[in-house]
């Protein structure tokens, strides 16, 4: 078994001759290597009772709570409600910034209008407002998509007002020089100029949505990711609250997988920049 | 030689701005008065900045006069006039295809008919086999050409040319200028040429028309009297020099650096 493994790790050594697609890339290698480093010296650090376990946790004990919480399905509700208030909060600040944000680029009387209610309220930092939010709606799932809409829709409309500020006034100019009627005008031209910074928008808004759903299950919560966090939190059990912030982080990772791919497929008549 | 019909007819045309800097009321075309028959050719010409651009645009309809008129077309078939812009006017994000439909579907022909209809033009302008590559993909001579086939798709009476050759490479340039020739004789078209290539103007047109320095007028109309179909080598004969130097004359009196003072002009 260790004989074979050292094999496998020589056949797969960059210095070996191989077919270069073979080998792996270094910033793979080195990305791995520094992970995996974070983690033996966190191992280490409980270990050598440099620091008390309570407050750090460690590497095996997050493992075991994982196993324990996975084990028994106690940790599926909890991640089940959040991203149900995720899925809903954040679909309507797509629902409502993405063709609030179009309208407010496209003209230029309501973008008037609406600016310095914008501008206020982008100054805000929006988990100011979330008291508020719980007190006015409750603690019910309703509330606690609102305050994640909350959180997406301001985001998701200033990407999409500036993705329309960004059609070019040349390509602008063709579509007028056809006399391309105003639907055809916003499909051929002011769209596609925009779905880079909607997309960019998505990523964003998508971030903040899940701060969203953190900040109202800190707030009032009885199940939820944020809940799980902050009740072991008050009670010591700080490998879970590691669990916890692990698993947001691998849903915000594979999130922005997801906003990478569906940008991959929308650009295909730009060329390749790397 | 060129029918009686008028295609284009501008009648005192004046266009006065605001510089949105200095808020000072800017005048860029003083004064100008064109008359191109249908089937002609005719190339303005004049120093950077003289309103030579500004004048097609007013003809396109995307700027307003300040004062005169302008009529174009005789209300035949197709579009009245279409205009292939500068270098990189096509849309990224449309194949060529797309792009060359793109005037049939603005006035509403169907996507599928529009192609059906663009792909001769992509044809004519040599760009067979490129049809579904995005603009990215194409040399810039080749983006030049599916620009000429855009504003052919349309079937204009009048096409109007906004420097479409200024950013391609020397040897690029004179290709396309042949081209340019062989595509229009074949499709019987009015064109009206903006450059500010002397050689260019000459070699492609029946009229030169040279402006003055801003504010834009007409300086001189000048008839080509070389006999057509034109080859490349003409530009090398003596009456093609004697009529770059005519227009050179001309135009180098606008430059301060060159020739006498504006007020002598």
């Amino acid at each position: 078994m260790a004989a074979q493994s050292s094999q496998l790790s020589r056949r797969k050594h960059p210095g070996n001759a191989q077919p270069p697609r073979i080998v792996l890339p270094e910033r793979l290698v080195l990305g791995v290597i520094g992970f995996v480093a974070v983690l033996i010296v966190w191992e280490l650090v409980v270990d050598l009772k440099l620091e008390k376990a309570s407050l750090l946790s460690s590497p095996t004990r997050i493992v075991t709570a994982a196993i324990q919480d996975f084990g028994s399905g106690a940790i599926w509700p909890h991640i089940g409600t959040s991203f149900l208030e995720w899925g809903i909060g954040f679909a309507l600040a797509i629902a409502v910034g993405i063709p609030f944000g179009l309208a407010v680029g496209m003209f230029r009387r309501l973008e008037y209008l609406v600016d310095p209610f914008l501008a206020a309220l982008y100054a805000t930092p929006t988990v100011a407002i979330a008291p508020l939010v719980i007190l006015v709606l409750g603690i019910e799932l309703p509330a606690k998509a609102f305050l994640v809409f909350l959180f997406g829709v301001l985001p998701m409309t200033i990407a999409t007002i500036n993705g329309v500020h960004s059609a070019e006034r040349r390509y602008l100019d063709i579509a007028r020089s056809f006399r391309a009627p105003a639907m055809l005008r916003f499909r051929s031209v002011i769209l596609p100029s925009s779905v880079p910074y909607i997309i960019a928008g998505l990523r964003i808004a998508g971030g903040h949505a899940l701060v969203g759903v953190i900040v109202a299950e800190f707030l009032a919560a009885n199940a939820g990711l944020g809940f799980y966090i902050s009740f072991n939190g008050t009670t010591l059990n700080s490998a879970r609250v590691f669990l916890g912030i692990l698993i947001i982080g691998a849903f915000g990772v594979f999130y922005g997988e997801v906003i990478r791919r569906i940008e991959a497929k929308f650009e295909v008549w730009r060329p390749a920049l790397r | 030689m060129h029918g009686t019909e008028i295609a284009l007819s501008a009648r005192g045309v004046r266009l006065e701005y605001m510089d949105r800097a200095t808020r000072v009321s800017m005048l860029a075309i003083e004064r100008m008065d064109l008359d191109i028959h249908e089937g002609e050719f005719v190339a303005i010409v004049g120093p950077s900045g003289c309103g030579k651009t500004t004048f097609l645009k007013i003809v396109d309809g995307l700027l307003p006069v300040t004062d005169g008129e302008i009529v174009v077309g005789s209300g035949g078939h197709g579009r009245d006039h279409a205009m292939v812009f500068q270098d990189s006017s096509l849309f990224p994000w449309y194949s060529v295809l797309d792009n060359v439909a793109y005037g049939l579907v603005c006035q509403g022909v169907g996507k599928r008919e529009a192609q059906d209809r663009a792909r001769p033009y992509i044809d004519m302008v040599g760009l067979s086999g490129f049809q579904s590559k995005f603009p990215y993909q194409l040399s810039g001579g080749m983006q030049q050409r599916a620009n000429l086939a855009r504003a052919l798709t349309v079937d204009p009476e009048l096409l109007l040319m906004d420097e479409p050759f200024a950013s391609l490479d020397a040897q690029t340039r004179e290709l396309m200028q042949a081209e340019l020739l062989r595509i229009c004789a074949a499709a019987g078209k009015t064109v009206l040429f903006i450059t500010h290539q002397i050689d260019e103007a000459i070699f492609l047109a029946d009229r030169v028309i040279v402006m003055s320095a801003r504010p834009g007028r007409i300086l001189a109309d000048i008839d080509i009297e070389l006999s057509r179909p034109r080859e490349l080598s003409v530009k090398r004969t003596a009456p093609f020099t004697a009529y770059e130097d005519q227009v050179w004359k001309l135009i180098a009196s606008q430059l301060p650096a060159l020739g006498p003072q504006r007020a002598a002009a």
